[in-house]
């Protein structure tokens, strides 16, 4: 069975003392999807988790999880879903296998099936041979690992990840972006917030821009590049230290136009930069600011 | 429920500053107080008191009670007049004295109560605390045996005028049997009603200064424990783990049932070894009525577990915890009678005490080990159940509150 939404968001309503945190914002998501919310910090992607996974309660709005209203059914909706909070919540005292039996065995797993999936996530995030270390000696990146791993063991039909890779290491960023996509791969619903643009792009099926409790964009990336008034731009810097702007929709068709009426004009061109569109300059054009500041 | 419980022990066992507070601190003040309070358990050990006795009856009989005072190894009698006596206490030289009036002979044949008084200095109040009660337990046995057993006859005869003289006799000889000095601590209490006296202490005595030292170090220490321990969930919203076990399927009465679970096991962990360690070093004699050990065990770790989360649900943060538990653990100790036993404070002070756990757990252990009381003993049963209302009622307010503040992220 495929549920064409397997995650309905409808119209969430938040406030934090007169802050407006969610101004109302909508989305659905297939089952199997891996969908991206991209938006700078405070745009309100952690509230938008927290109340999808039930912790936080919205103002107003509606969430349903594989058909499941939350606000009705929430611990059934608790058992399909794992959450990868943004702080690294683990218990710094005990070591990573213990802390994955705890985390692990808050779902109805049996405990040797438990202890096989421990091996194997361990094994899946090059902690094997660290696991009987206490957490407070691993570095940030392993500790998002296996914060990560918590979150996996009771092999949950949907996963929330609130930016899984703020501030670690290069090696630890790949290692997750491969098991992230492993997870993707077989067939996980996925939300995957974030606020850098590259894992937007490179991962997502499909994507919500957010700002300021608001989605203000959200689709495919080609959709999303299609429908934005956002032209792509041939920049042109001349010998004379001149340069000129030339936005198209058709870079490949229109780079030869151009290049050819210069040399007829007679002027010489130094150089040549394509500023292609991305999520990035699709922000700048939307929110007229940067996605990180 | 029982998982976050075994956490918490696997979390509190890997943090050896936190063992070695909550249970070597403890012993170590423990052996302090007890070395300080003269206390073993081994009758005999401590130091006889002086004690004056002003004999106005002059017969056998009062001759009789001082020897047998004398021959106690609490006490050294000095005799004298009453004037002389009572010279003493009102110049000071003495906090006590006792008297036997004249007449003491004739009431103790004729069964009616001695007409003995113990004359002290108010203002010394503290000092006759200790040998007022062991003074009562021992008059009891000397002349309290032969008067009660003359009296509960003379009440049958009343009740029952037409039982023959060899019924009586036979009465006569059962409650001479039953009330022995080894007699059962039921028997014991029974025989209060028919002599007024303030303590009773029965044959195998215990020194209270041991007493007090254990049960009144061990519930302060409790306390300090319990604070730290309720802090960690506390620690937990800091740490953003609650926030975590919040995602998954444990409701959130599970979530603080579960702290609770894990501070109760503790402290009766703490408690248990405390007795122990005075059993194995004072010898202090936990074999003699063990169902009242483990009920007034549980009862305290009960009601002191339940202020630790208390202090958490009403605090944000562990400095705050820290902050407050310090000032109301050691004003709580103080009135208990952790610190100073109970008996020798002014008496509005003992009054006030009634409002610390302390109280309650210490009295639960005078009962125990003092004052032998058995473990259905009205007396004693009302301390636990006064200390399970506390625990019940701490708990109750806690997590409501916790349910509002601590486990509300937003
Ligand atoms: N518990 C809270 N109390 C008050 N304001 C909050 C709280 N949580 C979030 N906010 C506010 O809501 C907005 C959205 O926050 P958040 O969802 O954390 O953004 P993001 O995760 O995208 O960085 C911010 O302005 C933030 O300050
Ligand atoms: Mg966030």
């Amino acid at each position: 069975m495929h549920f064409w939404k397997m995650i309905a968001v409808e119209n969430l309503k938040k406030s934090y003392e007169g802050v407006e945190a969610l101004k109302g914002i909508s989305f659905n998501i297939r089952e199997g999807e891996f969908f991206g919310l991209l938006g700078p910090n405070g745009a309100g992607k952690t509230t938008t988790i927290s109340i999808m996974s039930t912790i936080v309660a919205p103002d107003s709005g509606k969430v349903s999880i594989g058909g499941k209203d939350i606000a009705t059914n929430a611990m059934d909706c608790k058992r399909m879903i794992g959450v990868v909070p943004q702080e690294i919540a683990l218990y710094n005292d005990l070591c990573a296998f213990d802390n994955l039996m705890f985390w692990g065995g808050l779902y109805d797993v049996p405990k040797a099936e438990l202890k096989k999936r421990i091996q194997e996530t361990l094994e899946l995030f090059g902690l094997s041979d660290r696991q009987h270390d206490k957490v407070k000696t691993y570095s940030g990146g392993m500790k998002r690992r296996i914060n990560i791993a918590s979150a996996l063991l009771h092999k949950p039909k949907v996963l929330f990840m609130d930016e899984p890779t703020v501030g670690i290491d290069p090696q630890s960023r790949n290692l997750i972006f491969e098991v992230v996509q492993k997870l993707h791969r077989e067939g996980m619903t996925i939300v995957y917030t974030t606020h850098y643009m590259e894992e937007a792009e490179r991962f997502c099926d499909r994507i919500g821009i957010i700002d300021k409790g608001e989605i203000i964009a959200q689709g495919t990336l080609d959709e999303l590049k299609s429908s934005s008034k956002m032209k792509e731009c041939i920049s042109i810097s001349f010998a004379d230290g001149s340069s000129e702007d030339h936005h198209t929709s058709n870079v490949r068709s229109d780079l030869s136009k151009i290049v050819l009426r210069y040399n007829e004009a007679g002027r010489d061109i130094a150089h040549i930069d394509i500023k292609k569109v991305n999520l990035e300059t699709i922000f700048l054009s939307l929110t007229g600011k940067q996605l990180r500041d | 429920m029982l998982k976050l419980a075994l956490k918490d022990l696997k979390l509190f066992v890997s943090e050896k500053r936190g063992l070695l507070l909550t249970f070597l601190l403890p012993i170590a003040l423990i052996t302090m107080f007890s070395l300080a309070f003269g206390g073993s358990g081994k009758k005999g050990e401590s130091r006889p008191m002086t004690l004056v006795v002003a004999d106005d009856d002059r017969t056998a009989e009062s001759r009789r009670v001082a020897q047998e005072l004398d021959s106690l190894k609490e006490f050294e009698v000095q005799v004298t007049s009453l004037d002389t006596g009572m010279n003493m206490v009102k110049k000071g030289d003495k906090a006590a004295i006792l008297v036997l009036h004249k007449g003491l002979e004739d009431s103790v044949k004729a069964g009616a109560s001695p007409p003995i008084e113990f004359m002290y200095d108010a203002a010394r109040e503290a000092e006759i605390g200790i040998l007022q009660g062991s003074l009562m337990g021992s008059l009891m046995g000397i002349v309290g045996m032969g008067s009660m057993e003359k009296s509960v006859v003379e009440r049958f005869k009343k009740k029952n005028p037409d039982l023959d003289s060899a019924q009586l006799e036979n009465i006569r000889q059962q409650i001479k049997e039953n009330f022995s000095p080894e007699a059962s601590e039921e028997q014991m209490e029974e025989s209060q009603s028919f002599i007024k006296s303030t303590a009773l202490v029965a044959e195998e005595e215990t020194s209270p200064g041991l007493v007090q030292a254990v049960a009144g170090t061990a519930i302060m220490m409790l306390l300090f424990s319990v604070t730290s321990m309720g802090a960690s969930l506390l620690d937990e919203k800091q740490e953003g783990t609650l926030k975590k076990l919040l995602y998954s399927p444990i409701s959130p009465g599970s979530i603080l049932t579960g702290k609770m679970l894990f501070t109760n096991i503790v402290c009766i962990l703490q408690l248990t070894v405390m007795f122990l360690y005075s059993w194995l070093v004072f010898g202090l004699n936990i074999a003699q009525n063990i169902p009242a050990l483990i009920l007034m065990i549980i009862a305290t770790a009960y009601a002191c577990s339940s202020f630790g989360m208390f202090l958490a649900a009403v605090a944000r943060t562990r400095a705050q915890v820290q902050g407050m538990s310090t000032l109301i653990i050691l004003v709580m100790s103080c009135l208990g009678g952790s610190m100073i036993p109970s008996f020798l404070m002014p008496l509005w002070m003992q009054k006030v005490a009634v409002i610390s756990v302390n109280y309650w757990g210490i009295q639960g252990f005078y009962d125990i080990f003092w004052r032998m009381l058995p473990v259905g003993d009205p007396t004693f049963l009302t301390r636990v159940l006064v200390l399970m209302a506390i625990g019940t009622g701490l708990n109750l307010v806690a997590m409501r509150l916790m349910k509002r503040n601590l486990l509300a992220i937003a």
